[in-house]
């Protein structure tokens, strides 16, 4: 009988192994995601401020209460909307249609794609200042606007009216992001088997119908991901508004959720507020999360 | 797991050749949209401010203007901070990369190769750090720094980043294929666990952990947020916050912005070109994602 207890000693090492090999993440995450995302809720529960040295007034739910009466925190709220919206939208539908486009190319498939995902690495700080410099009166964007729209010498205030300082942030993100979410598209299309489209071939079907009948919803699972993924990158936009912000951009039409965290807690000193805008943003976060749960497991695809 | 560029034969669309023309005209037109703004960052970091700003735009330089570059790495105050900055850059994110793929590596083989009691609760939790954002962790994290006293120090910087949980879930997806069979021989020939780790499966991950690598090196050079909260001095600040100052300064002019955004860019796209199938599998990574 010695023998089944070897093995299941065996075992029992190894299982000590598997925990001591996951053990010093665990031990980080606690210390870095689960602890501070706790503190974050419990503060928010209180008025505190940044440097001060009495103890903080509990004040229950006072800070969400506050917020949701704040012109300010809904400010904050449509800027970040309309951003994601306006942001996400064109972002999936664009790099949809060059995925689709380049995979169908015989040649220069491999620069195409470099070429278009190279602003994804640059940094968001260096895009924001090549864009800044580009949205200058006597920059780059309104001489190529005038031209599309044959308006010379007319200067469309990139940067200081209200609606376009917003359509330009969008665009700044649109043209970082967009070749990223295009790769994630091209590999989405490469797992599509060749076999399905010879089969269609083969019962007479047409391009347009292949795309509409076969590629679009077999598509699916990836274009869930790309809007889903894209959306949470929308929601967490910092760096540009940011920078356009200290570029000399009106704060209001951008000051999105992220910058209002910031400012609240860093500027205004508020750190039970800042906190329960954290807690607000991240709740947002969850629910686009489970969303993207629930629907990547009703969605396995099986070719 | 690693990329394939996508196969070269036309598989989706036999296009007449008028479509065939309009689809080039687009990607082309597309192509030099999104390829114009670095352009020009590089061609106006060799010309003067009134030059950069001259309507039309000459894409050519006139003469190479090196002073721009000079004037970035010096700053207006003649400090030569950059140099200084760019180097913290550099310490955080080779640091941050080498912890990320180590304890990544370990926790992701430990939970695809060992069966113990837990572990799908401990994948779940790790998978769980993933929907916490750091926007929604940083003013507590901010906090903790303070009370540490390691705001303004390189520890400050790298201690939040450590591991990632992206990381770990990357590395578990690479090591579940690993054939059982080979581990099994080594410890039959005596290894350790850890000699396991390091001689067999460290040396047969090398396109896992150069694209962890990538992406996570790639993120922290990008890092504005956290080095904002928690960096005062000047010596201990990154590349993003040297940006940030060097563009609300007075006498900032253009063509030196410019210099300094195509300093900051050069390293990480001559890593893009020379490695950019880690960097597409990165992203395609994210499709091979099931449930």
């Amino acid at each position: 009988m010695s023998k089944p207890k070897l093995i299941y000693s065996i075992e029992r090492q190894k299982a000590r192994w598997g925990w001591i090999f996951v053990a010093p993440s665990l031990i980080f995450f606690s210390l870095f995601s689960f602890y501070p995302i706790l503190t974050a809720f419990y503060t928010s529960l209180f008025k505190k401020r940044l440097l001060s040295l009495k103890p903080p007034d509990f004040i229950a739910l006072g800070n969400y209460t506050y917020l949701l009466k704040s012109p300010d925190f809904w400010n904050s709220m449509r800027a970040t909307i309309v951003f994601t919206l306006g942001t996400f939208i064109p972002i999936l539908v664009f790099s949809l249609i060059f995925a689709i486009f380049i995979s169908s190319r015989k040649r220069f498939q491999n620069f195409l794609q470099l070429a278009y995902y190279s602003p994804a690495v640059l940094s968001s700080v260096v895009a924001a200042v090549i864009w800044l410099l580009i949205f200058d009166p006597r920059g780059l964007g309104n001489q190529w606007l005038n031209f599309i729209l044959h308006t010379p010498g007319v200067d469309h205030k990139w940067l200081a009216n209200s609606v376009m300082v917003q359509l330009s942030t969008m665009l700044v993100y649109f043209w970082k992001y967009v070749g990223y979410f295009t790769i994630i598209f091209i590999v989405g299309l490469a797992s599509i088997p060749q076999s399905i489209y010879e089969a269609a071939k083969i019962d007479g079907g047409n391009d347009w119908k292949n795309f509409w009948y076969i590629t679009l919803p077999l598509l699916k699972p990836t274009t869930i991901l790309v809007s889903i993924i894209s959306m949470l990158q929308c929601l967490r936009t910092f760096s540009t508004q940011y920078l356009f912000n200290q570029g000399g951009a009106p704060l209001a039409p951008i000051n999105v959720i992220t910058l209002n965290i910031y400012h609240t807690a860093i500027r205004d000193h508020q750190i039970g507020r800042a906190s329960a805008m954290s807690i607000i943003l991240f709740i947002i976060m969850m629910l686009f999360t489970w969303i993207q749960f629930k629907t990547s497991r009703a969605d396995e695809i099986s070719y | 797991m690693q990329y394939r560029l996508a196969e070269k034969k036309n598989k989706y669309f036999l296009p007449s050749l008028l479509i065939n023309i309009f689809i080039w005209f687009f990607l082309i037109m597309m192509a030099m949209f999104i390829l114009m703004p670095t352009i020009f960052m590089f061609t106006a970091s060799f010309m003067t401010a009134n030059d950069i700003l001259k309507m039309p735009y000459r894409w050519i330089p006139k003469d190479f203007y090196w002073k721009n570059y000079w004037q970035g790495i010096k700053g207006n105050d003649g400090s030569f901070i950059y140099v200084r900055n760019i180097l913290n850059s550099l310490i955080v994110a080779v640091v941050v990369s080498i912890s990320t793929v180590l304890f990544s590596a370990l926790a992701g083989f430990g939970l695809a190769k060992y069966y113990f009691k837990g572990r799908n609760l401990v994948f779940m939790i790790i998978m769980g750090t993933m929907m916490i954002p750091f926007e929604a962790i940083m003013i507590p994290l901010y906090l903790v720094a303070t009370r540490l006293g390691i705001q303004d120090s390189y520890l400050g910087l790298i201690l939040p980043f450590l591991v990632n949980a992206f990381g770990i879930f990357l590395m578990r997806q690479f090591f579940i294929t690993f054939p059982d069979e080979i581990l099994d021989a080594a410890r039959i020939d005596g290894a350790s666990e850890l000699m396991i780790f390091r001689t067999i499966i460290l040396p047969n991950s090398v396109p896992a952990i150069a694209t962890l690598a990538i992406l996570t090196f790639k993120a922290q050079w990008d890092n504005l947020l956290w080095p904002l909260l928690i960096v005062q001095s000047e010596e201990m600040k990154t590349i993003p916050l040297y940006i940030v100052k060097f563009m609300a300064e007075k006498h900032t002019d253009e063509g030196a912005m410019m210099a300094v955004a195509a300093i900051a860019s050069i390293p990480i796209l001559l890593v893009f070109f020379k490695l950019s199938k880690y960097f597409l599998s990165g992203a395609a990574l994210y499709s091979s994602r099931k449930g």
